[in-house]
């Protein structure tokens, strides 16, 4: 009978969940193909199709290998899901990792370490460092940049970002003056990638231009009630609630179906603009109190302690990353290697960029930009700021009063 | 009833239709709006252009219709899975006084208590354990045999003990055994029983979220509400019109099927135990 | 007490020797204890043993990304008692669960007694409010995401009404009413058809010997229509309690338990601790109290039926 076997099948799993709670990795042995898995988020055929193509040729030179999977599982619950996996006992060999938990995956002992490339740049290295050994290769390494819709500026009767930048006055008030034009005609203004009200990490986009972070670079002390912190989101504030320049909280303005001016985003997400109905042009962070900045997103890519076949996966990452590939990678994925950040380079992988826009915000950005502050359980503080942060989206609020609020909720969490 | 009565009635009830009718037009007129219609305001009850673009794409950025049929040959053998079990342990609950039933019965019912959020770590790794963990049968084991199914168990129970003792003492004289009552004589008369815990069990399985969240990676294996919430771009930048759009496929079909056979699901659904 | 009825069966003192050992009493028993089976092993594998290991985990710090698992007593216990976020969700879990069954019940009822007035078209109106619950709760709940945003739909058609509408999701209150309300219009058919149901099965002539009495229709309704489909009100009002405690989709996809904390239900915050801030171990305390609340709410709610449900007097 169908039914009582599965009935014992289940049981069976149930004895098994008992016995082998400790976890399993056990090798699985010398005979027989390895088959690998790397986790991703994309979920671009695009970039599945060219990690296949990479992947097919890895093996026509290692026979040893089976299967190279690439799983992708949704951003939003991205490191959510991996962690179940790798709690399961079902630890993939190879994973994104986001940049914000690359200190939570790099002490906790979580990953192998890698070999370091010397062509890779420092500046991109140094989130996946431990005592002097890399545990992730730095991929995806993407700057933030300012598309602007041209059509909506200059339809305001603004003049385009681009003329400001050439003119050396393109400052945030500038921008927020631009976007405050847009936002009256009915479109958005200025709008910060991923934000949403929630994700409030994306700011660093913002407020790096202020000189402020979120907590120190050890991540024991709060930055939030610091001054510099304090008259960067005083600025946030004016320009959703005074200046009226950034769409508001629960009110949503897609940039690339042309509703708003500007969008801080990646510059990887120009892809979205192949169809573009309206003239678009990408040009740097805008100039803010404490100078001209710049910031980059990033992953990294690492290979799993606890994975069945840890060697196999190094040897895997490193044809994966390896100069040849990083040049084909470059299309959706800025590579981080000296040899490659050029401009010929970077302009046969996005042919949708200038010349000009490639310089002035990949190359110059990569080489100087700030990274997202990571920090050991970051997942906690990033709630647990998000919570305590939600006070400041109401048109009265009291900034100096809702961040030294943020400090008290993330200074036990800092502390430990 | 008087005329004036009448009408205020028909007015209640359609003014409390809108919440209940609105969300699903909006869904579907909306899927077919090109993106920048979509956040207009104040939003149009029809499109003025009309695309099928969005429609394209959700075929095109997943493999939808496979993911479709998983969803739905998980949710038949679920419920197919789950009549056979609990018709035979609500029968047995009802109308076999068999040592024991009390407790086991008690133990059962504690299987209604406890939220699949609650044991989805351990079931994570026993699945993991049998190398089960990326396939489909956590999504049909679990509901079919676990927690999910007491309500089904609790539903027949219900049924079968107002079944009257003299039909079954009819077939005992006949020389009907315990089974050959249960299918001849009670389990026919059960239909009612039977299309409530079908559509119980059903929706159930196809609005499954955290489960296969947690137990699938592999986008040809994945379920239609874990798909819904896969269109996004690379960095999580939802695709406002594709999303729509398959919110609108996921849903219409089965919707259909409920209007036509809105008769025999609903009153299938009234004529059970849950009477009392 | 009908529903544990279980008599043992009382073996004859001296059985007769030429009885067949597979008396008709043995043969059920057997018989019963086979229906049971799959069913309870089911049980056993996927309910009592996993919250086993629950509670096992629960007296451990377990470290996912690490891959450490340390025996820490009731060190989780203690985090709980002192959890200064506990407090928080335990209310916004009261709010949410008190809102919706009391909105539920109060209009699955109401328009189930309008329903069975004896009126054309009402199968069409049973229909359409009946819709939603077939609509796959994820897309209902992103269509909802949309329709409440500040420049949504609701805000729309407020706006035709002249009304200025809140920020239905970014407020701290009007995030748990529109949470309640998303999962109000998406259930409330189905008790609404169950009442639908219980209505039909009441006697018109109770009615009628009501009416001779010269009761009010308030007072039919209360004295003849509560007390006569009181066990389905028991019953309805279990199952949404106890589903009102599961919550989890609508909150994922709307809120993420904000603005603030308003909206962190228990199991979203068991679900922050376990799956996003890789605090297992702790994660599973929570989860343990989670099924403390509803075996205590179900085990109450099941006691006070003698106060009030009908048959059981």
């Amino acid at each position: 009978m169908r039914l009582r076997s599965l009935t014992a099948a289940g049981v069976v799993a149930a004895m098994l969940a008992l016995t082998g709670c400790g976890g399993g990795s056990d090798d699985a042995g010398a005979s027989g193909p390895v088959d690998l898995r790397m986790t991703i988020w994309s979920a671009n055929a695009k970039h599945t199709a060219l990690f296949d193509q990479i992947a097919a040729e890895y093996k026509k030179t290692h026979p040893d290998i089976g299967k190279i999977t690439f799983e992708s599982i949704p951003y939003e619950n991205y490191t959510t899901a991996l962690t179940t996996q790798i709690g399961g006992g079902n630890v993939p060999d190879l994973a994104w990792i986001l940049e914000s938990t690359a200190q939570d995956f790099v002490t906790s002992g979580a990953l192998a370490p890698i070999d370091k490339d010397p062509d890779l740049l420092p500046s991109t290295t140094k989130t996946w460092e431990q005592d002097g050994q890399l545990f992730a290769y730095p991929f995806s390494t993407s700057p933030l940049g300012v598309f602007v819709n041209t059509d909506l500026v200059t339809a305001a009767g603004r003049p385009a970002p681009a003329q400001q930048v050439a003119a050396g006055n393109w400052t945030w008030d500038q921008a927020v003056a631009t976007g405050a034009a847009v936002q009256k005609t009915g479109k958005g203004g200025i709008v910060v990638g991923d934000f949403d009200y929630k994700g409030w990490d994306t700011l660093n986009s913002i407020w790096a231009g202020w000189g402020a972070r979120p907590w120190s670079e050890d991540g024991k002390t709060c930055g939030f009630d610091q001054p510099e912190m304090v008259a960067a989101m005083t600025a946030i504030h004016k320009m959703v609630f005074t200046d009226q320049a950034m769409p508001g909280p629960g009110v949503t303005k897609d940039f690339f179906a042309g509703d708003a001016a500007m969008v801080l985003t990646q510059i990887s997400r120009a892809a979205l603009l192949e169809k573009a109905k309206f003239k678009w042009d990408l040009v740097p962070l805008p100039k803010g109190p404490a100078g001209e900045y710049a910031v980059v997103g990033q992953a990294g890519i690492g290979v799993l302690k606890r994975g069945k076949h840890v060697d196999a996966a190094k040897d895997f990452l490193a044809f994966f990353s390896n100069q040849e590939n990083s040049a084909k990678l470059a299309a959706f994925f800025p590579p981080p290697r000296k040899s490659q950040l050029t401009t010929e380079v970077l302009a046969k992988a996005n042919p949708l960029l200038k010349p000009a826009q490639l310089q002035s915000v990949v190359i110059d950005g990569i080489e100087r930009g700030d990274i997202k502050t990571s920090h050991v359980g970051y997942a906690e503080l990033q709630q647990t700021v998000r919570a305590a942060l939600d006070p400041l989206w109401k048109p009265d609020a009291d900034v100096q009063a809702v961040l030294s609020g943020v400090c008290a909720k993330i200074n036990p969490l800092l502390a430990k | 009833m008087s005329r004036r009565l009448k009408l205020l009635v028909y007015g209640v009830l359609l003014i409390c239709c809108v919440p209940f009718v609105f969300p699903t037009w909006w869904m579907a007129t909306t899927s077919l709006k090109p993106v920048n219609e979509i956040f207009a305001f104040p939003p149009r009850l029809l499109p003025q252009d009309v695309t099928f673009d969005a429609y394209r794409q959700v075929f095109a950025l997943q493999p939808f219709g496979q993911q479709y049929l998983n969803s739905l040959y998980i949710a038949v053998l679920v419920t197919l899975g789950t009549l056979v079990v609990s018709s035979l342990a609500g029968y047995a609950f009802a109308r076999i006084p068999f040592r024991g039933s009390g407790v086991v019965f008690v133990v059962v019912l504690a299987g209604l208590l406890v939220p699949n959020e609650v044991t989805i770590i351990p079931l994570y790794r026993m699945f993991d354990g049998l190398g089960l963990v990326n396939t489909h049968w956590p999504l049909i084991l679990i509901p079919m045999l676990g927690a999910p199914s007491v309500l089904a168990t609790f539903i027949m129970r219900q049924f079968f003990i107002t079944l009257p003792r003299e039909l079954e003492e009819a077939g005992r004289v006949d020389g009907l055994g315990r089974f050959g009552l249960f299918w001849q004589v009670s389990l026919p008369l059960a239909k009612p029983a039977i299309g409530a815990v079908s559509i119980f069990t059903f929706l159930h399985s196809w609005n499954l979220f955290l489960e296969p969240i947690v137990f699938l990676s592999s986008k040809d294996k994945f379920t239609i509400p874990q798909a819904l919430t896969q269109y996004v771009d690379a960095y999580g930048g939802a695709l406002w019109n594709v999303q729509l759009a398959a919110a609108t496929l996921s849903a219409l079909p089965v919707l259909v099927i409920f209007v036509l056979a809105q008769r025999q699901f609903v009153e299938g659904l009234a004529q059970t135990g849950l009477k009392g | 007490m009908t529903l544990l009825a279980s008599k043992p069966a009382a073996a004859p003192a001296r059985a007769p020797e030429r009885a067949p050992y597979w008396t008709m009493r043995r043969r059920d028993e057997l018989a019963g204890w086979l229906m049971v089976t799959p069913q309870l092993a089911g049980i056993v594998a996927f309910v009592i043993v996993p919250l086993g290991l629950v509670v096992w985990y629960s007296l451990h710090e377990w470290n996912v990304l690490a891959g450490t698992f340390d025996f820490v007593g009731g060190a989780n216990y203690e985090q709980l008692t002192s959890d200064p976020r506990l407090g928080p969700a335990l209310q916004a879990t009261g709010l949410f669960s008190v809102g919706l069954v009391v909105l539920n019940l109060s209009l699955a009822l109401f328009l189930a007694v309008l329903l069975n007035q004896k009126l054309r078209g009402t199968v069409v109106f049973r229909t359409l409010f009946f819709s939603p619950v077939v609509v796959t709760l994820v897309a209902w709940t992103i269509v909802w995401g949309f329709l409440l945003q500040d420049n949504g739909g609701v805000n729309g058609f407020l706006q035709q009404l002249g009304i200025d509408g809140p920020n239905w999701l970014r407020g701290e209150s009007t995030a748990m009413i529109s949470v309640i309300v998303v999962q109000l219009f998406k259930g409330v058919g189905l008790n609404m058809v169950l009442f639908l149901a219980a209505l039909q099965g009441v006697p018109a002539e109770l009615y009628e010997a009501a009416r001779i009495d010269g009761a009010s229709a308030w007072a039919r309704f209360r004295r003849v229509t509560v007390p006569l489909i009181s066990p389905t009100i028991l019953l309805t009002s279990i199952l949404t309690v106890v589903g009102s405690l599961q919550v989890f989709a609508q909150i994922a996809v709307l809120t993420q338990g904000g603005p603030g904390t308003s909206t962190t239900v228990l199991v979203y915050y068991l679900y922050q601790q376990a799956f996003q801030f890789h605090h297992f171990g702790y994660g599973a305390t929570i989860s343990l109290l989670l099924f403390v609340i509803v075996l205590a709410l179900t085990v109450l709610q099941w006691r006070m039926r003698r106060r009030w449900v009908f048959h059981e007097s």
